[in-house]
């Protein structure tokens, strides 16, 4: 897949590039609105990554760019103000998904993946793990073709899990994907375990032991 | 003071203007009728002695005693008594019937014989004279008093009218609109200089409550940039390999801290959008709906018991997602103060939402509750913004919020003043 990255704060920049290019994607980046502008028209991108509030100028500008050269990206929009009105006319615009500052790249990679997967983008709605198949349509999930019963919050975990396979997920990352503004309610996270941990037996009655414990308290989902 | 019953301005100054008013007519009548009074009786007086020294005058003469009763009389007397005069009740045979007269009786040595004169003068005359002039004095001081009593009203309206249009103005006041106030100009200077004053006044605190605004805005606005990057840098730096379990999990307390700092982050700019009377949206809220929702959501995130009871359906007008943060507030409040082993009791009565939770004590300040950063339990995490906002919510639509410790529980009541139920 290829990326840009248009974001004035290099450092946050540099940090989306690093996270995204373990998947074996080519990043670009863009750290201004003239840089952003020039890159959208003149090369093809299957992801843009784009900050409302670029140094020179509006992101939602470069949006308006992007769809008048009827360029097929998938648009995902960073901002830091978690206004509605913002959020509306980016989607209003033809953004595919809104995400508000701070976030954690697990969240934008999950989102990422979740916009590429619509028709639009000649994605499939279904997502294969070895013997795990996802279906995102329907919500449900199999091992070997047989269909497991999952909860809601396990079927989220689980694509969660999937889509950022191979990185550490910590319990904080993990709260905030399942439960957003409520995840500080979850003090000592022992709500998280028993979720994981149902997840994890399902899981492993049919044999699949992808989720791993890292560091003690963080969580990896990998293949051997 | 402020248990004083309040009185209009213009009706005070009517009221003043019909007492005094009604105080001069009153004694100024009295007055007149007193001195038209005497003035009258001298009047008869002096009628009755001239009378009495024409007939003395004619008896001089040596004209022969005569009468005409009851107006007068002279006849020889005996001997020579004291003057007197006086009213006495006469019988008038002509009229039939008792007629008040003044009588004036004198004796006297006329060419040396004595003679009593008696002299009198109906009273009845001079009595119809006084009350017609009192009746027509009181005519045309009431009518000059009614002219002036509705000529001086309206000139008053006229007068203040200014004032009023101002004060509803600054009634009319919102610290929030963007509309400047009007003030309704007037030749009287005090009421410019009043205006030029208030103007200046609301003028400062607008630009105050438009600074500190600002402020905050730009504040938690800033604030989430370098936390986009902390955290961002952390989730790379976990996916190192050959960080040790220590540095591990030095790195997940600082995620848990940026997480802290962002749902703060969050509630601050909550708080500055209602104070900006960003929520305009105003719809039938199902509040029994919202309540059950947030507890299908905590039923996933905390093993504390949430028991729900409903009389009625509630229906109230407000924001929709600020019916959910208030639910989710007080129930996420509830469940972070309880006993994991007490369940958290919600219900809905009437117009009235309760939540409470388990608690050993009362609360020592429950007047703080809903202040900013009143934490009352200092080992419980909270951002001590939830019940703020909350009450900031309330406040918005006149909603009012109770604090009650009773049976161990601390129990929370809000009354959906503009509820359908």
């Amino acid at each position: 897949m290829k990326f840009l990255i248009a974001e004035d704060e290099t450092a946050l920049q540099q940090s989306i590039v690093s996270y995204l290019e373990r998947d074996a994607n080519i990043c670009e980046v863009a750290s201004d609105y003239k840089e952003a502008s020039y890159k959208v028209s003149l090369y093809d991108y299957d992801v843009v990554i784009l900050d409302i509030n670029l140094n020179t100028g509006s992101g939602l500008d470069v949006l308006k760019l992007l769809k008048k050269e009827k360029k097929n990206a998938a648009v995902i929009i960073i901002s830091a103000n978690n206004s509605l009105d913002d959020k509306l006319e980016g989607l209003d615009l033809g953004a595919d998904d809104y995400i508000t500052k701070p976030f954690h790249l697990a969240e934008l990679n999950s989102r990422i993946n979740a916009v590429l997967r619509r028709g639009k983008f000649g994605g499939k709605e279904t997502i294969t793990f070895n013997e795990i198949k996802i279906d995102t349509r329907s919500h449900t999930a199999y091992v070997n073709e047989k269909m497991i019963t999952l909860t809601r919050k396990e079927y989220d975990l689980l694509l969660f899990f999937v889509t950022n396979q191979g990185r550490v997920l910590s319990k904080e990352i993990i709260a905030e994907h399942l439960w957003g503004d409520h995840s500080d309610l979850v003090d000592n996270f022992d709500f998280i375990y028993v979720h994981i941990n149902n997840l994890r037996k399902k899981l492993t009655e049919k044999g699949s032991k992808y989720i791993k414990t890292v560091y003690g308290t963080g969580y990896k989902f990998i293949a051997e | 003071m402020g248990k004083q019953k309040k009185t209009q301005l213009l009706r005070e100054a009517s009221t003043t203007f019909l007492g005094i008013s009604a105080v001069l007519m009153i004694a100024g009548t009295v007055i007149l009728y007193f001195y038209t009074k005497s003035l009258l009786g001298e009047e008869v007086e002096e009628d009755l002695y001239s009378t009495e020294s024409r007939i003395e005058n004619s008896l001089q003469n040596n004209n022969a005693p005569f009468s005409l009763f009851p107006a007068m009389e002279a006849k020889k007397a005996s001997e020579l008594l004291q003057s007197s005069l006086k009213d006495t009740v006469i019988y008038d045979p002509y009229q039939e019937e008792e007629e008040l007269f003044r009588e004036l009786i004198t004796y006297k040595n006329i060419n040396g014989s004595f003679y009593k004169i008696t002299v009198r003068n109906l009273v009845v005359e001079s009595n119809e004279i006084l009350v017609g002039i009192v009746i027509t004095y009181f005519f045309i001081f009431s009518t000059a008093f009614l002219f002036l009593f509705y000529f001086n009203n309206k000139r008053n309206k006229k007068l203040w009218a200014p004032f009023f249009k101002n004060l509803e103005e600054i009634k009319n006041f919102s610290i929030t609109s963007s509309i400047p106030p009007h003030f309704e100009e007037s030749h009287i200077l005090e009421f410019t200089e009043l205006n030029k004053q208030i103007s200046l006044l609301m003028n400062k605190v607008k630009d105050d409550y438009e600074n500190l605004k600002q402020f905050t805005e730009d504040v938690s606005h800033e604030i989430q940039t370098p936390l986009a990057i902390m955290q961002a840098k952390i989730e790379n730096l976990i996916n190192e390999q050959g960080i040790t379990e220590m540095e591990y999990e030095q790195f997940s307390s600082i995620q848990k801290d940026i997480q802290r700092l962002k749902q703060f982050n969050k509630r601050l700019t909550l708080l500055t959008k209602i104070d900006n009377n960003q929520f305009i949206l105003t719809e039938n809220v199902n509040i029994n709906k919202a309540v059950q929702k947030n507890i299908e959501d905590f039923k996933e995130l905390s093993p504390t018991k949430i028991e729900f009871y409903s009389d009625n359906e509630l229906m109230a007008i407000m924001d929709p997602y600020l019916s959910e943060i208030l639910c989710t507030n007080l129930v996420s409040n509830a469940i972070k103060h309880t006993k994991s082993d007490e369940p958290i009791k919600i219900a809905i009565q009437g117009n009235v939402l309760t939540v409470s939770n388990y608690g050993q004590n009362a609360l020592k300040y429950p007047a703080k509750l809903f202040q900013r950063f009143y934490r009352e339990a200092k080992n419980v995490q909270s951002s001590g913004l939830g019940l703020a906002i909350v009450k900031k919510i309330c406040d918005l639509y006149g909603f009012s919020t109770d604090y009650d410790f009773q049976e161990n529980r601390h129990i929370f009541k809000i009354t959906f003043i503009n509820a359908r139920l």
